[in-house]
């Protein structure tokens, strides 16, 4: 079986780079609720990185503020200016 | 843009990533990372957080982040909660003038009743998770800021199911809301002089924001008290704290959930304009 | 030459960090959208705090023992459990000052936020390269 320290490597390193991903379609949509979801995704990703970096204070902080609490704040000042990015 | 050439971006995103650290780590002549062993600072800190030979040294918590951000180095998080109460003060005065108005609303406005009877189920597991782990903060990972934006949560889904005619109407205003962020404040200020006030009384030497007894200041709070570990000015310290952050984003929301005609009004027309 | 997995696992990472910190700057100078330039603004200020936590982890320090978060266990804790933590435990330095730094990040954002309502409230447009043109 694979030895459980490039086990823990290789899950970091997956969840790096769907992070990637995440972040370049956030910034090049136009449709900015969309931006937002993928943002929420990004932090996801985050977010269990912390855990396996052996860090759950963060933890506990990140996953209200990024996942919650930002995006919401985000979907409403959408709602009130404009929701899709000018030409 | 075509969803293919995304596609075929992202793709080649990946393998240049991939190659490049190939690359670092081919040619990195035998650098390791991450390193075996710690820095002297993080053996300081780890070895004299809860230490009874060396009680003079130790901060007597369990738990080393949450001994590092109220007790080691307390004053960066007072500096920090003043840069997050100028943040909202700052909302508060770009918003000046605008209220809501005063509107009666029936038990139809909102969402329909099975939204509203799972979100009054929910709503107290959120606020009893939260103080749980603001009051643990100081013997398992927590504390004041994660317990505050966790119990942050609920007045935002109450918002969005019922109405912010209804909070409003349940005493959920925007000058209470600021009362209690003062009031959560108040306290963090108030255990800051704790042990400052009662060496006064009693004639020996205290520093401010002091936790335990230190070589030159024999007077300091006590760390276990009926054979529990009780952290003195850190389980004080963060119960205000969450008291502070969970009413201040409350206080975000309001402000945010107020229909845009009234802004409008205030700043484009009327008798109150700017 | 042989190369480990584990360092290239760790390099990897590494390198999408550093990509994502560059796409976020992008996002912040190039797009004309001011929600866009906020969002992009806080993955650039969160990737910055995944940094700072990465400096803080180590090796482990044998093949089957993961290092362990900086939280004592066993109370009260005898000398030899306190040698056997400082030789297994991550940094909690970096973790302290990663929450300061989430906080204010998260006020300097609501602070933000408000000031582009407000921005479209007076000139009923998000776009900076209108702005840019109205001369006051």
């Amino acid at each position: 079986m694979i030895a459980p320290q490039t086990l823990v490597f290789g899950i970091l390193a997956l969840l790096g780079l769907l992070s990637m991903i995440a972040t370049y379609l956030a910034i090049t949509e136009r449709d900015l609720v969309k931006a937002v979801v993928f943002s929420a995704i990004q932090s996801t990703a985050y977010a269990f990185m912390y855990y396996l970096l052996m860090a759950p204070d963060i933890v506990l902080v990140y996953v209200p503020v990024a996942v919650g609490l930002y995006p919401a704040v985000v979907l409403f000042l959408i709602k009130k200016t404009e929701r899709y990015e000018g030409e | 843009m075509a969803a293919w050439e995304r596609v075929v971006i992202a793709v080649s995103m990946v393998v240049f990533v991939a190659l490049l650290a190939l690359a670092f780590t081919v040619g990195a002549l035998g650098y390791r990372a991450p390193p075996p062993t710690l820095r002297d600072l993080a053996e300081v800190y780890l070895r004299t957080t809860f230490n009874s030979d060396n009680p003079l040294f130790s901060a007597m918590a369990p738990e080393a982040v949450t001994a590092i951000v109220w007790d080691y180095r307390g004053l960066d998080t007072l500096f920090e909660t003043a840069v997050f109460f100028l943040a909202i003060i700052a909302s508060v005065a770009l918003m000046r003038g605008v209220s809501l108005p005063r509107k009666e609303v029936g038990p139809a406005a909102g969402m329909s009743p099975i939204v509203k009877t799972v979100t009054k189920i929910t709503i107290g597991m959120i606020l009893a998770v939260a103080a749980s782990i603001a009051f643990h903060g100081h013997l398992t990972p927590g504390g004041g800021f994660q317990g505050g934006a966790t119990a942050a949560v609920a007045p935002l889904i109450a918002l969005v199911v019922f109405s912010v005619y209804f909070l409003e109407h349940a005493g959920v205003t925007k000058n209470r809301m600021l009362g209690l962020r003062s009031a959560g404040l108040l306290g963090v200020g108030l255990t800051a002089f704790l042990v400052l006030a009662a060496s006064i009384v009693s004639g020996v030497q205290a520093y401010v924001l002091q936790n335990q007894p230190k070589p030159t200041a024999p007077i300091g709070m006590p760390s276990i008290v009926d054979g529990a570990i009780f952290g003195g000015t850190l389980l004080l310290f963060n119960i205000f704290e969450a008291l502070a952050v969970a009413a201040g984003f409350t206080l975000v929301f309001l402000l945010l959930a107020i229909p845009e005609e009234e802004a409008l009004k205030v700043t484009t027309g009327g008798e109150h304009a700017h | 030459m042989p190369i480990s997995p584990d360092s290239y696992l760790f390099n990897l990472l590494i390198m999408t960090l550093f990509a994502n910190l560059a796409i976020s700057l992008y996002g912040v100078l190039a797009r004309p959208s001011l929600v866009k330039k906020v969002i992009a603004l806080t993955i650039f200020s969160d990737t910055a705090n995944t940094f700072a936590i990465v400096v803080g982890y180590r090796l482990w320090p044998k093949p089957s023992e993961p290092p362990i978060p900086p939280v004592i266990t066993r109370i009260p804790p005898t000398r030899e459990y306190i040698e056997e933590f400082a030789a297994r435990a991550v940094d909690p330095l970096p973790q302290a000052l990663v929450l300061t730094a989430i906080v204010i990040g998260l006020a300097v954002t609501l602070f933000l936020v408000f000031l582009t309502l407000q921005i479209y409230r007076l000139y009923r447009t998000t776009d900076v390269r209108k702005i840019a043109k109205l001369r006051g």
